[in-house]
């Protein structure tokens, strides 16, 4: 309602053919034109500008970014004074950001960014104020990227990239909090917990955080987003992250009780049931001798019927928790075997 | 004048929403409209005035009854009682845009839809509603009302998001023909919440009162979880809420623009005039209405009459047509409600909701601390807010009814900067006291509530009106008269259900009235006499700015 429908009469579809035509050409003869001139290995300021024009058609062209550059190193940069240069890639910035907002997926574009973000000189003087200032302003083009799809699992991949490449690192509690932010708008966000996943590791490396308190409290969490929605693979990944191993078994024991209850309100629901399975096997295998014999024997039995419940739960898997069930008895069997009691 | 002149194709009486959203598609739809209300301003019961004009506006129908009274004012001072108000004098009388109707629209529905279709929208503005609580165990908590609140919610425990989860999910779906539902249709919705979902008397409180906005602990199931599915799908359109709020006083600057509509479209207005007699036309063969104004010298004639109750005449008082919705019709009538209009100074605060925390961005480096913090704060200041007293949350309060509280900050450009308002709706069945009695408890416990507690003295409103409102009862469908008068009913007393119903109800006022006139159009010869739909496709480019 209340679109107005245009109506194309014949005169206006030959018109609009006859304008394609010419534009054809036209892209047709720059392209020789430019082309020409790389063969020539041209460095000038032309040279440069025709690349542009032609970019501007076509920005997927890798060919003439690739010319462009190398105009740039060979060409423009040489001896010219700091700011010159920076000036140039800071043009080239802007450029491929305005063709960014028309074409957001074009991997020739990103490419140029890098190389241009990676080759701005140190200055003004002894200062590195033009890397800070141009790798902040990309973070923050990636932030609005991620505003825009918080799940551009790209975007997060680019976002590490400039983090790990700013002169000044940002701490990395800010992070957590930039993907807390984000879980907190949807949880259902693989690549945010990924991130945050990445970020704690980083940091229990470096001795910055205690692991076991975090863990107790990201188990709580990421808890709240089973309960909410217990169909959400990206929470279910990111718990089976947190239990690891299973080298703790109180974890393990709580965790076991707290989805047993989540199955109770749910009954049926494949996530639960999988994660169940998964979490008693790893109790049996890394605790068999506290735990003991029966109750080893009790959880093996339960596995077996789950899997038996997952065949029928979730078709496509069919074979896979055949398998496991098959494999898991004989180790259950072995286990029972053992001359290790 | 002439007889062209003063014969219309309608006369429609009273500017309230109903009556006026029913003028412009009337006249949009070509008819020859004339659009009288003896008030000076539009809107009627839903109209939105000045402090002044509301002061007035209570006096005039708290003075004892003129044997003189026009049908109107008779009408009137029958409908609003038990009036009472404080004596400050505040300036800037003119800044503020006090609604009789305060109401919420939600972002899907008839109204909103007419809104766009009509072009009324573009006269206004709207914002978002930013938060619904409870008043609950003497706090105010944020009603989660997406899956996202429920997963930040402190409120919770694990197994109880769990539940209303899955509440939530069965609401927004095809519930009609499950079997959680068989048997209960009619049931008490909150012993439906609590014996098929085994929800907490809390989390349904929540539900019944704040989501669903049932008004009785004995509201039945169906019409309950069909409004909660109509704001989960609501929500998401415009924002996160499902609920929008009118600027510059909603309700009556609604109506206002609706009428602005159907003056554009050639219908007449007079507004002011006392009406002195409206009577049907004695001729055999002519059915119609005759209508006099004070100080109008020809009186003005019509082939139909649209009026608000408020102004049928005794005598014409059986002719009449009342225009009811489906679930109205052999309902009981509804309740009286009770009102308290009250202005406070703000900020208004309320506890920080999940989502609003998740927005923001921390983009510079410097800025990153800042943001932290921002997390951190347990409550935030917001511009509009809706915080409902189930049943037996106030122990001075009501015991079986709940309490609605529409507040209103300095955004919604309703009053001048710095000052908020607070509308209170209780319904009662039998009140046994006056309304500031009943109402006075629920706005000191929401000042305390909501306003920044300042050093000494206890949080106080800088000025309160409290009325009674009880609507006339529906009149029975009366068999087909010659000569007869569609009459509209008041819309529903639910905040997000009130212009809806005005809406829907406008709708078949309009079909009714298409139908009655429909010969007389076709004899004026257009090619385009057939009325197909309630709004005219939208042009692209619609000039009609003429003088207003």
């Amino acid at each position: 309602h209340g679109v107005r429908r245009t109506r194309q009469t014949s005169e206006a579809v030959e018109a609009r053919k006859q304008r394609e035509q010419s534009r054809l050409k036209e892209y047709l003869s720059l392209t020789d034109h430019v082309l020409a001139k790389k063969k020539s290995r041209d460095w000038s300021k032309d040279a440069f500008e025709a690349t542009s024009r032609l970019l501007q058609i076509n920005p997927e062209f890798y060919t003439i970014w690739n010319y462009r550059r190398n105009i740039m190193l060979h060409g423009l940069f040489v001896n010219s004074p700091p700011e010159v240069i920076n000036d140039i890639l800071s043009e080239d910035l802007s450029m491929t950001a305005a063709a960014l907002k028309a074409h957001p997926k074009v991997y020739t574009l990103w490419n140029h960014r890098s190389w241009c973000l990676e080759n701005v000189p140190d200055g003004p003087g002894d200062s590195r104020d033009w890397k800070k200032a141009n790798w902040s302003r990309e973070l923050a083009i990636v932030e609005k990227m991620l505003d825009a799809d918080a799940r551009n699992f790209h975007a997060w991949s680019y976002r590490r990239y400039v983090l790990a490449s700013m002169p000044e690192q940002r701490p990395e509690t800010a992070e957590l909090a930039y993907t807390m932010r984000k879980i907190e708008a949807n949880f259902s966000n693989f690549s945010a917990w990924h991130q945050r996943s990445k970020v704690y590791t980083s940091m229990w490396g470096s001795g910055k955080l205690n692991k076991d308190k975090c863990i107790e409290e990201e188990l709580e969490l990421v808890k709240n987003a089973l309960y909410t929605d217990p169909n959400d693979q990206s929470a279910w990944l990111y718990h089976r992250w947190l239990v690891d191993a299973g080298q703790n078994r109180h974890i393990l024991e709580s965790e076991i009780n707290a989805i047993e209850e989540l199955l109770e309100e749910d009954p049926g629901s494949k996530w639960c049931i999988e994660s169940l399975v998964h979490y008693k096997r790893l109790l049996v295998r890394n605790h068999a001798a506290v735990i003991g014999k029966e109750q080893a024997e009790k959880l093996h039995r339960q596995c077996i019927d789950m899997l038996q419940q997952l065949q029928t739960l979730d078709p496509p898997r069919k074979r896979r928790y055949q398998d496991i069930r098959e494999f898991g008895l004989c180790r259950a069997l072995n286990l029972l075997t053992s001359s290790t009691w | 004048m002439s007889d062209s002149e003063t014969h219309f194709d309608v006369i429609i009486l009273g500017t309230g929403l109903t009556e006026s959203i029913a003028a412009a598609a009337l006249s949009k739809a070509g008819f020859k409209v004339a659009h009288l209300d003896q008030n000076a301003y539009y809107g009627g019961d839903e109209a939105s005035l000045t402090l002044d004009e509301l002061v007035q506006w209570a006096d005039t129908r708290a003075a004892d009854v003129d044997p003189e009274a026009s049908a109107f004012a008779a009408s009137q001072t029958a409908k609003f009682t038990s009036i009472s108000h404080s004596h400050h004098v505040l300036p800037n009388s003119r800044q503020y845009s006090l609604s009789l109707t305060p109401s919420i629209i939600p972002s899907k529905g008839p109204l909103i839809s007419s809104l766009i279709g009509s072009g009324v929208s573009r006269y206004g503005g709207y914002k978002l509603l930013e938060r619904i609580a409870v008043f609950s165990s003497g706090e105010v908590r944020n009603v989660p009302g997406c899956k996202e609140d429920v997963f930040k919610s402190k409120d919770l425990s694990l197994v109880e998001k769990r539940r209303l989860m899955r509440f939530l999910m069965f609401a927004s779906g095809e519930f009609e023909g499950k079997p959680e539902l068989e048997g209960n249709e009619s049931s008490p919705f909150s012993e439906f919440l609590r014996t098929k979902f085994s929800l907490k008397d809390d989390v349904v409180d929540a539900i019944t009162y704040a989501l669903a906005f049932c008004t009785f602990p004995s509201d039945p199931t169906v019409p309950a979880l069909r409004r909660i599915r109509r704001y989960l799908l609501s929500s998401g359109r415009y924002g996160a809420s499902p609920f929008l709020v009118g600027q510059y006083g909603g309700a009556g600057e609604i109506a206002q623009g609706f009428c602005r509509v159907s003056a554009v479209h050639g219908g007449v207005y007079i507004l002011g005039r006392k009406i002195l007699a409206v009577s049907a036309s004695d001729s055999s063969d002519k059915s119609g209405f005759t209508v006099q104004l004070e100080d109008l010298e020809d009186k003005l004639t019509c082939d139909l009459l649209i009026s608000s109750q408020d102004f049928v005449p005794p005598d014409l008082q059986s002719t009449t047509v009342p225009v009811l919705l489906s679930e109205q019709a052999g309902s009981d009538p509804p309740p009286g409600v009770a009102r308290c209009i009250a202005i406070f100074d703000g900020p208004i605060i309320f506890p920080s909701s999940p989502s609003q925390q998740a927005t923001t961005s921390s983009v510079d480096d410097k800025g990153t601390d800042e943001a932290e913090t921002a997390n951190s704060e347990t409550q935030s200041k917001v511009d509009t807010a809706i915080l409902v007293f189930p049943p037996g949350s106030l122990p001075e309060g009501s015991k079986t009814s709940a309490a609605t509280v529409l507040l209103t900050g300095e955004g919604t450009m309703s009053g001048p900067a710095g000052k908020c308002i607070a509308y209170i709706s209780l319904p009662v069945t039998n009140p046994d006291k006056s309304a500031e009695m009943l109402l006075k408890p629920y706005l000191h416990a929401t000042l305390a509530s909501v306003t920044e507690s300042r050093s000494e003295s206890e949080p106080h409103s800088l000025f309160s009106l409290f009325y009674l409102s009880t609507p006339p009862s529906i009149p029975s469908p009366q068999s087909f008269a010659s000569s007869r008068v569609v009459v509209t009913c008041p819309p529903s007393n639910l905040l997000p259900e009130s212009m809806d119903t005005a809406t829907k109800n406008a709708e078949t006022v309009f079909w009714e009235a298409v139908k009655a006139l429909r010969p007389a159009l076709s004899e004026g010869g257009q090619e385009d006499d057939t009325v197909e739909s309630f709004w005219p496709p939208l042009e692209v480019q619609d000039e009609d700015e003429e003088g207003w």
